[in-house]
């Protein structure tokens, strides 16, 4: 079985978050400049103004959903009249604010002076915030991120840049407070520091048995979500990657029989992480890997570290706006995906298709025929939504992931 | 004659086909280039199932793609001579590079041209540089992909007649208004016109509006209908429209994105294909799948409603097509503020199997509304 015992970073990932929401509901009461954004949006900019706090609906919605209150949360919003078949994060956003954050964990997010959204990983974030921007009458500023078949192209960089100065000058004039440009080098200087503390953490799925399950990376995410840029991201992440490389070191494994190694594809079923861990490590299978954990603090196509050079922070900003999975095309992740297969050792892919997240869903299925043709791995497809627990059966999942171990251990046996 | 043998006839007479997958592509520039653009939308009559695409595509994915995908790996390749895309939305910016791959497996090659559609308001963020270097961009392609050259005579000519044509739709959707034609035909002849020619499509529309004059003295003129407005991104079946119709409601405006969000806008005459589109674009009908136009939606949609004197308004949402279904709670409370009555039906666009359960409720509606 795999040990859910609590870490010392465990531990401190609990004590940050709560503090985050703390601090954010307590400096928006207290005057603070307000922004609500879409993960992607470069957190660290409003690290360049005195008083600017953001909250992340995306990452809120996570939060609900591994609590156990996304299906609440998402039958408000059907109460309303949003249809079950959108995302599963918007509808618990929309419903947790239809009734001013009751049943959220955090109480909700603190009421926003600004909307940014962004459509790199999907343009239905856009559609989205745009419910709050018209229930709430709150300006909503939009990011346009041209999607990647190739490496993204300087022409489109330049644009995107161009809507980072937009941004910066909304906020000035809304909030009036005046933009520091220092500040922000120096947060997406320490967003470099945490960020390759993370991939140092991630490195020890290489070790085996591996020294992490993906289950870790993807509870361990939520501060890059809610944290960039900040002295407490980069030491969590040192803490996080020093513990594990301590622990592998003690030879203390999450799956200590471990004889499967697979991978995921798809954003974290985050109502199962703990059943379906415990679930497979019984099989002695470990999820060592993922893309959705593994692209952050890279650049399309491969999910080693992008550097910060120390130059423009806007510019390596713009620069890792297409690194998330759903903003490039097949070839791009079928390129980092094969890299890190072979990185890892795995011995099978799950491809997690979800309902709620048709951009990263799409492609999924010529994915694995190309991981089938290139590598010659077994794979499966399972059927997932990331934060509505309504829509998974933990039997059909199961009869799936037990006959891609059985066809592992088959392919060995031949 | 369906999408298929109208692509046949089309290559027939060596015309240069693009097939395009969003609902709004830039048709004046490929007239300028001597290519004819056909938008792939409603193709069912030409495959009942998807066999092909099933193999790409998970169910949950709207019958839009699906239908599209099935076209593209059957027949496209073979009928188009390159396809034409731009960022519309998040499932159809994930096809491109299934139909290359797909296509060179089987030996043959399909160029595609794309261009990026700036998302951010333009209040926000001047995108002007940025979208005249995507249109030239899309230009080189064309000349460099299909060996076709940019002629200004032709652009202009290009504008006339599609302006020409959208002035026809609204004449035509005039008539459906006031009762001198159905809806269907209507429907059915804009549905057809996406695979002609643009001349063609313009004698389409003149044929229709002569079959169906100002006069008629068609059964309709003396019904006193309610008038709905119907909203979505495609018309909905016929056995639908006809249950609509025979509730007693004739429909007086549309907000259907392949139809009137397609031809509401006649922009000037400009010789800068850069100016024209911007123009086009950034002026264009609100529409859900233009991010930008956010905040002219309801309003639009109200106006709408205040000049044909509504009662109603019916949302037919395509099954799995995210971005209306994100704005109907917000449009149909608005209505409902205003005293416009409304109702939202889902459909799929090759499901007709449901249309029994949705004419009770249209037929409840019908009554409603009237009352």
């Amino acid at each position: 079985m795999a040990k859910f015992k609590k870490t010392e970073s465990g531990r401190n990932l609990s004590r940050i978050l709560s503090k985050g929401y703390l601090d954010l509901h307590t400096r928006a009461s207290q005057g603070a400049f307000v922004v609500w954004i879409a993960i992607n949006v470069p957190a660290e900019l409003f690290a360049g103004f005195e008083n600017v706090v953001y909250g992340v609906p995306e990452s809120h919605a996570a939060m609900n959903a591994g609590k156990g209150v996304g299906a609440i949360q998402c039958e408000k919003a059907e109460r309303i009249g949003y249809s079950m078949d959108l995302c599963s994060y918007a509808r618990i956003d929309i419903g947790c604010v239809s009734d001013n954050g009751k049943d959220s964990p955090s109480f909700g997010l603190p009421k926003p002076d600004l909307l940014v959204s962004d459509n790199n990983n999907c343009s239905l974030l856009v559609k989205w915030f745009e419910v709050h921007h018209r229930e709430m009458g709150v300006p909503h500023f939009i990011i346009d991120v041209p999607f990647c078949y190739e490496p993204q192209q300087k022409k489109d960089r330049d644009y995107i840049i161009a809507q980072f100065h937009g941004l910066i000058q909304t906020i000035e004039k809304m909030s009036g407070q005046r933009f520091d440009p220092d500040r922000v080098s120096e947060a997406v200087a320490s967003t470099n520091q945490g960020i390759s503390h993370w991939k140092r953490f991630l490195s020890f799925a290489g070790h085996r048995p591996s020294g992490i399950t993906a289950f870790d990376s993807f509870v361990h995410m939520a501060p890059f979500l809610t944290m960039r840029g900040t002295s407490e991201f980069v030491n969590h992440y040192k803490l996080l990657a020093d513990e594990t490389e301590q622990r592998v070191a003690a030879g203390d494994f999450p799956v200590k029989n471990e004889k499967y190694r697979l991978f995921w594809d798809n954003i974290a079923p985050w109502h199962q992480l703990r059943n379906m861990s415990d679930s497979l490590a019984a099989h002695g299978a470990n999820i060592v890997g993922a893309t959705y954990t593994s692209c952050i603090g890279s650049v399309e196509g491969s999910f080693d570290m992008y550097p910060y050079d120390g130059g423009d922070p806007l510019e390596y900003c713009a620069r890792t706006q297409n690194c998330y999975i759903c903003p490039h095309g097949l070839n791009l992740r079928s390129k980092a995906m094969r890299q890190a297969v072979k990185r890892l050792n795995i011995d099978g892919i799950v491809f997690a298709s979800n309902r709620s997240c048709k951009p990263y869903s799409v492609t999924q299925m010529d994915q694995q025929r190309t991981m089938t043709e290139k590598l010659g791995i077994p794979s499966v497809m399972i059927d997932v939504d990331h934060a509505d627990v309504r829509k998974y059966s933990r039997q059909s999942t199961f009869t799936r992931l037990e006959a891609l171990i059985e066809s592992i251990a088959a392919k060995r046996a031949a | 004659m369906n999408a298929i043998k109208r692509l046949r006839k089309l290559q027939g007479e060596g015309k240069k086909i693009v097939g395009c997958f969003p609902l709004y592509p830039p048709v004046e520039l490929f007239y300028a280039m001597e290519l004819v653009p056909v938008v792939l939308w409603g193709l069912t009559d030409a495959h009942t199932q998807t066999p092909k695409s099933d193999r790409h595509l998970q169910n949950y994915t709207c019958f839009v793609a699906r239908d599209l995908t099935e076209f593209i790996l059957t027949q496209g390749h073979a009928l188009l001579d390159g396809i034409f895309m731009y960022n519309a939305c998040d499932t159809l910016r994930n096809l491109p590079e299934i139909f290359i791959k797909e296509t060179k497996a089987s030996g043959g090659s399909l160029p595609l041209i794309r261009m990026h559609l700036p998302m951010s308001p333009q209040d926000q963020t001047d995108s002007s540089k940025y979208f005249n270097d995507e249109i030239n961009a899309v230009i080189r392609s064309f000349t460099e992909d299909l060996g076709t050259s940019f002629s200004s005579e032709r652009f202009e000519e290009g504008i006339r007649l599609y302006n020409r044509m959208r002035k026809l739709a609204i004449f035509a959707q005039h008539r459906v208004a006031r009762g001198r034609m159905g809806f269907l035909p209507f429907a059915d002849t804009m549905r057809n016109a996406c695979f002609m020619p643009v001349g063609e499509q313009v004698s389409a529309l003149e044929s229709l509006l002569r079959m169906y004059p100002e006069d008629s003295g068609d059964p309709n003129d003396s019904k006193t209908d309610t008038g709905v407005i119907l909203s979505g991104i495609l018309p909905p079946p016929p056995s639908i429209i006809a249950a609509i119709e025979s509730a007693g409601m004739r429909v007086v405006g549309n907000d259907i994105a392949s139809l009137h969000r397609s031809y509401a806008d006649i922009p000037a005459p400009e010789s800068d294909p850069c100016e024209y589109y911007r123009d086009f674009y950034f002026h264009h009908t609100p529409c859900s799948t233009l991010l930008f136009s956010g905040d002219r939606r309801l309003q639009t949609l109200m106006d709408m409603v205040d000049k044909t004197g509504a009662m109603g308004v019916i949302f037919v949402g395509e099954k799995f097509c995210e971005y209306e279904y994100f704005e109907f709670p917000y449009l149909e409370k608005e209505l409902r503020k205003k005293g416009v009555k409304t109702l939202r039906i889902e459909i799929s666009m090759q499901d007709d199997a449901h249309a029994g359960g949705i004419s009770s409720r249209i037929e409840a509606f019908a009554e409603m509304t009237a009352s």
